[in-house]
């Protein structure tokens, strides 16, 4: 296979990869947690702290106006990164998870009343479970589970019968976090021809795959930046603008507001209506500065990198004999749960730890997945644009030294 | 091969994780407690039966995890079998400080004791409640009145 070149050295833009676990170099598998980060994000981040640091919006000094500037700016790279229509769709927060609890909760006081149904998954992260199921718990909306297949791929028909006149929207992940599945653009039209609103969780897919919200097409779409090679504490909402505008604000406080009395209130115009207090204005920066990072590379060249890297692990995987592979769709890339026969998947974790190479243990934060494979957890690697396939080769070695050290045939 | 992994991984460890000992149920029992961590979906339930004058007369455990967790759990119960309760706390004290590199502080466990075999965890703090867990779920169980 050949070995197309993302960026030379592209290993040197990215310092924390210089660390030694032990006298090993470190192979970080662990992207889909949280991605590392470039140089250039984090000087950035202390220039602004350094030079142009204030709060946002609310003065009439050089720093606010400079603070203010970066902030907005932000904004518009998020915009284009994700080609929505304007920037009036685009709401910063602190990560995907409060994206969601947003939705939830405005969707909810807008458009839903007991005994209303949402479709979701059964392999959504706790982040797009546990947010409907305060709407189940509180208010009486019914939460179902399209299924899937034995590959990892959501069964679509059988969400097609899930759909009944009381359904409203689908809550569902873009590109799943244990077995790298992408969601196939079916549903999108399935949700589309029975009137249903649509919420994708963009948190995997963000990084991996060339996202587009007008030609996907979506209402809601969710991630972190952490993700996406910036800083941790910023995330973001993106949503129709005429859906955003419909829905009632989530949290309360200064920025949102138009105008206050000590009877009431009136909200502030999109964006700024969802983001109530000091926003993460310098990581909102980061961000910024990140995505202009990852397309300075170009995210067509990424997916395909990404894409040969998951082919060349998964052939590598199937010659053991003593892996047990769950990432097993047709459409998937850059993420691998899998476990060593009979070996538990903390033991295969520590294990690999000490060969320097940083690897996911557990549940994945979707418990109820785990229950469905029927283990109670597993390994997993995931791959971001710093990864090569020199590194998969010597995963693959540690791999089988790993099942001689525990001694399991 | 890394001498951290030797000193986490003896092999008694590896004896204990794959067969365990007093797995099952105590009949009867009179104290119960589960243990869940929930980070990595471990769990155990432990069953006890305590006299009247606070001796463990029986400590059994099922549950599922990784080696260290149901190594750990087997040692634990073969450890406080037939003691007092009162023993019990002075040993689960010792048993946190061993997994937490605070082994100079030990009063009970000695090098040649069963339980030293987990002082190689204190050299991954991560996987401290892995060894930690079923205490935990003890000190609950004993605790409840
Ligand atoms: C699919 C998916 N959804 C949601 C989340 C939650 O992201 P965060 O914790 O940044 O809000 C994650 C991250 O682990 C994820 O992988």
């Amino acid at each position: 296979m050949d070995q197309i070149e993302l960026k030379e050295n592209i290993q040197a833009d990215f310092p924390a990869l210089n660390k030694k676990i032990l006298k090993n170099d470190l192979i970080y598998f662990d992207t889909a947690a949280s991605a590392q980060k470039p140089s250039v994000v984090i000087n950035e981040l202390s220039d602004f702290y350094l030079n142009h640091y204030s709060n946002v919006s609310r003065g009439v000094h050089t720093l606010c106006v400079e603070a203010t500037f970066k902030y907005e700016d932000a904004r518009k790279k998020v915009q284009k990164f994700l080609n929505a229509y304007s920037e009036n769709e685009i709401i910063f927060t602190k990560n995907a998870t409060e994206s969601i609890n947003l939705i939830a909760q405005s969707y909810y006081q807008r458009y839903l009343k007991s005994g209303d149904e949402i479709i979701l998954s059964v392999m959504e992260h706790h982040s797009n479970l546990l947010p409907w199921y305060f709407l189940r718990d509180n208010y009486g909306i019914v939460l179902k589970f399209i299924n899937i297949d034995s590959d990892g791929n959501l069964n679509l028909d059988h969400f097609e019968t899930l759909i009944t006149k009381k359904t409203k929207l689908v809550a569902v992940t873009h590109l799943s976090n244990v077995f790298g599945t992408i969601t196939d653009k079916k549903l999108i039209e399935i949700s589309r021809a029975n009137d249903l609103h649509i919420l994708l969780d963009g948190c995997q897919s963000i990084s991996h795959i060339k996202v587009d919200m007008q030609e996907i097409d979506c209402d809601f779409y969710a991630f972190s930046g952490h993700k996406i090679y910036g800083p941790s504490g910023i995330g973001v909402l993106y949503g129709k603008e005429n859906l955003l505008d419909e829905l009632p604000p989530f949290l309360g406080g200064g920025g949102m507001i138009s105008e206050v009395t000590y009877d009431g209130a009136t909200y502030a115009a999109l964006p700024n209506k969802f983001e109530a207090g000091t926003p993460p204005l310098v990581e909102a920066h980061g961000l910024g500065v990140a995505l202009d990072y990852v397309e300075s590379i170009g995210m067509d060249k990424i997916e395909q990198y990404e894409k040969i890297l998951t082919e060349y692990a998964d052939q590598k995987m199937a010659d053991l004999d003593f892996v047990i592979n769950y990432s097993k769709s047709k459409n998937k890339t850059s993420i691998i749960s899998f476990n060593l026969n009979k070996i538990h998947a903390h033991e295969v974790a520590s294990f690999l730890d000490v060969e320097g190479i940083a690897v996911r243990a557990g549940h994945h934060c979707c418990q109820p997945l785990m229950k469905l494979l029927n283990v109670t957890a597993t390994s997993r690697i995931s791959f971001g644009i710093y990864n090569t396939k020199s590194e998969i080769d010597y995963f693959i070695d540690s791999l089988t030294k790993c099942k001689n050290f525990f001694g399991v045939k | 091969m890394s001498d951290l992994l030797k000193e986490l991984y003896q092999e008694i460890i590896l004896d204990h994780g794959n067969t365990p000992r007093n797995f099952g149920k105590c009949e009867p029992f009179n104290k119960s407690a589960d243990g869940h961590n929930p980070l990595c979906g471990d769990k155990v339930h432990l069953t006890l039966l305590v006299d009247d004058q606070n001796i463990i007369k029986d400590i059994k455990f099922t549950g599922e995890g990784c080696a260290i967790s149901i190594a750990s759990t087997s040692l634990m119960t073969q450890n406080l079998k037939g003691k007092s309760l009162e023993y019990a706390n002075n040993l689960f004290q010792d048993f946190s400080n061993l997994v937490t590199g605070s082994s100079d502080e030990l009063q009970i466990i000695t090098e040649e004791d069963s339980l030293y075999s987990l002082k190689g965890v204190g050299a991954f703090p991560m996987r401290v409640k892995c060894a930690t867990l079923s205490w935990h779920a003890f000190k609950s169980a004993i605790d409840e009145k």
